[in-house]
């Protein structure tokens, strides 16, 4: 799909391109890891460590903007090349975001607020764990261009959904049984929130993989048998 | 012609109640042709992008000046162009693309007959300049070329001044009655060329004097100073340097205010520039015609596809 031009150059530039991506698919994925591991743990190193990580996401980000710039720029693509290369900057923005959602869970752990309890946590650890594989399956189809991978994970992306609205409840449930848990509550919200969040930029992602991979000629190129060909000048 | 015809007919009857089952469609459109019999005959993929005899996307426009049908082109025993269906919509730039040898230019030549002047080249099939087949016996060939000017990828001024090349067609059609009519057209032909200006000084020196994008205007001063009604370019800026194709483009974006203009080129980004609809040529077929817009961001056929993003060959 990216490859094939008669323009090895032009190949290279966007296999590379992909790759970066891709590459930036990998620290995201590894920041989503961290960020919930540190939540349910309740330690701050780890949650330091990704914050500290956030700028390598941000000069990605910043990159790869430039790359795609310097693509259109000199190669003024067309058709799928122009739909691809659009489409993988839109991948780039929501792993940007999705590194964004990652950052705001590790500074609730930086604060070091009222710590939640092991019900929180458990609920927290398995919304995190849906996340990250959505966000993994997500970035597989992309590495790989893979249309029916995408297509699961947007599938996915609704129990996530669920998942996240049955936690609320729970917190909700703990809260009204003891005022106390309320702060806690409300901290926990948000980082369920930030989960939720990275499966939504989990699913745009796969949809985008889906602009780039999908077939979306009407006629294949059989179609041109059998007089087109006998007549070559 | 009489089979096609009945089998467009038959076309579009279906068309037009498959049509009737989609309310998402505001007019039914006029069916893809199948001008064969069987065996090769495509279903419809979708209601908005029919098959002709292959071709993908909509031939058929509103307001046609040329409505071309099943045309043919023979040059001794090789078929260069297969079944083409296209019209020629008013008041649009046409961009015609494909690689060398695909029966772009071909086909250009059918719509004033320039095929005339090869040697054994034969063309069959319908073409229709508003309403009238311009391959009839009977058609005057110098009438049908006053009507459809040509501007070809070299510029030809006549080793004339620059007034003469201009006021040469007027002359020979009988145009004018009088020098100052003919000034008038001169001038205007010049105007509309954006050349006025660079030449109002030096009408009577050479036209041959002009640098390669004055010429190539030049040229196109001559081809509109007749007012055909579809002016034809065979690659117009292959010859000329980025600012004179630029001013080459704007002036192809005035004047299909006025005229019906196809353009063949092997610039992707200038058929991207300039023109409304797209056709591409592929080995002496029309392979997929449709609006500029959606040609070069979602080609409906592998081949546009390929040819376009430099993946063809």
């Amino acid at each position: 799909m990216l490859e094939g031009h008669i323009s090895r150059a032009f190949d290279g530039a966007l296999a590379s391109f992909h790759i970066r991506v891709v590459e930036m698919g990998g620290l995201v994925l590894d920041q989503v890891r961290e960020a919930a591991a540190a939540y349910t743990e309740w330690v701050v190193a780890p949650a330091q460590h990704v914050l500290e990580r956030e700028a390598e996401v941000n000069e990605y980000n910043s990159r790869l903007n430039d790359e795609q710039l310097l693509l259109i720029a000199r190669r003024q693509p067309v058709a799928g090349d122009l739909r691809a290369i659009i489409a993988i900057t839109n991948v780039v923005a929501e792993l940007e975001r999705a590194g964004d959602e990652a950052k705001k869970i590790a500074r609730t752990v930086i604060a070091q607020g009222s710590r939640p309890g092991p019900a929180t946590s458990r609920d927290v650890r398995h919304l995190g764990s849906l996340a990250v594989t959505l966000l993994r399956t997500a970035l597989e189809s992309f590495d790989r261009l893979d249309v029916a991978l995408a297509a699961e994970v947007i599938a996915q992306d609704k129990e996530l959904d669920e998942e996240y609205a049955a936690g609320l409840r729970r917190l909700m449930t703990r809260a009204m049984e003891d005022p106390r848990q309320v702060s806690v509550a409300l901290e926990a919200a948000f980082a369920l929130k930030s989960l939720e969040r990275i499966g939504d930029h989990a699913r745009n992602l796969a949809r985008h993989v889906q602009s780039i991979g999908g077939d979306h000629h009407v006629l294949p190129e059989t179609a041109m048998t059998p007089s087109g060909t006998s007549n070559r000048a | 012609m009489s089979t096609s015809n009945e089998s467009i007919q038959e076309r579009k009857t279906v068309d037009a109640v498959s049509a009737s089952e989609d309310p998402s469609r505001k007019r039914p459109v006029e069916a893809g042709l199948n001008l064969k019999p069987s065996g090769r005959v495509q279903a419809p993929i979708s209601l908005d992008h029919k098959t002709g005899d292959r071709t993908v996307g909509q031939f058929t426009v509103d307001d046609a000046v040329f409505a071309c049908r099943d045309v043919n082109v023979f040059y001794g025993s090789k078929h260069a162009l297969r079944n083409v269906n296209i019209d020629v919509a008013r008041k649009q730039v046409l961009a015609m693309i494909g690689p060398s040898g695909c029966g772009k230019s071909t086909f250009l030549r059918c719509l004033n007959r320039m095929n005339d002047t090869v040697p054994g080249a034969r063309v069959t099939g319908t073409i229709k300049l508003d309403g009238t087949d311009i391959q009839g016996a009977d058609q005057d060939v110098v009438r049908l070329r006053a009507r459809v000017g040509m501007v070809f990828q070299k510029p030809n001024p006549f080793p004339k001044s620059i007034y003469d090349n201009v006021a040469y067609g007027p002359r020979i059609h009988g145009i004018t009655r009088s020098r100052a009519d003919l000034d008038e057209i001169v001038c205007t032909s010049l105007q509309r060329a954006g050349l006025w200006d660079e030449v109002k000084d030096r009408l009577t020196k050479p036209g041959t004097g002009l640098s390669g994008g004055q010429q190539q205007r030049l040229c196109i001063a001559r081809a509109i100073a007749i007012s055909p009604e579809v002016i034809l370019m065979d690659e117009p800026c292959s010859a000329l340097d980025p600012i004179a194709t630029a001013r080459v483009e704007d002036l192809i974006e005035v004047l299909r205010e006025s005229y019906a203009i196809v353009i063949v080129t092997h610039s992707m980004q200038q058929a991207a520039r300039v023109s409304q609809r797209t056709a591409y040529f592929h080995m002496g077929e029309l392979i997929e015609v449709g609006e500029t817009d959606r040609v070069f961001t979602n080609p409906r056929h592998r081949l546009t596809e390929d040819y376009i993003t430099g993946r063809f060959g």
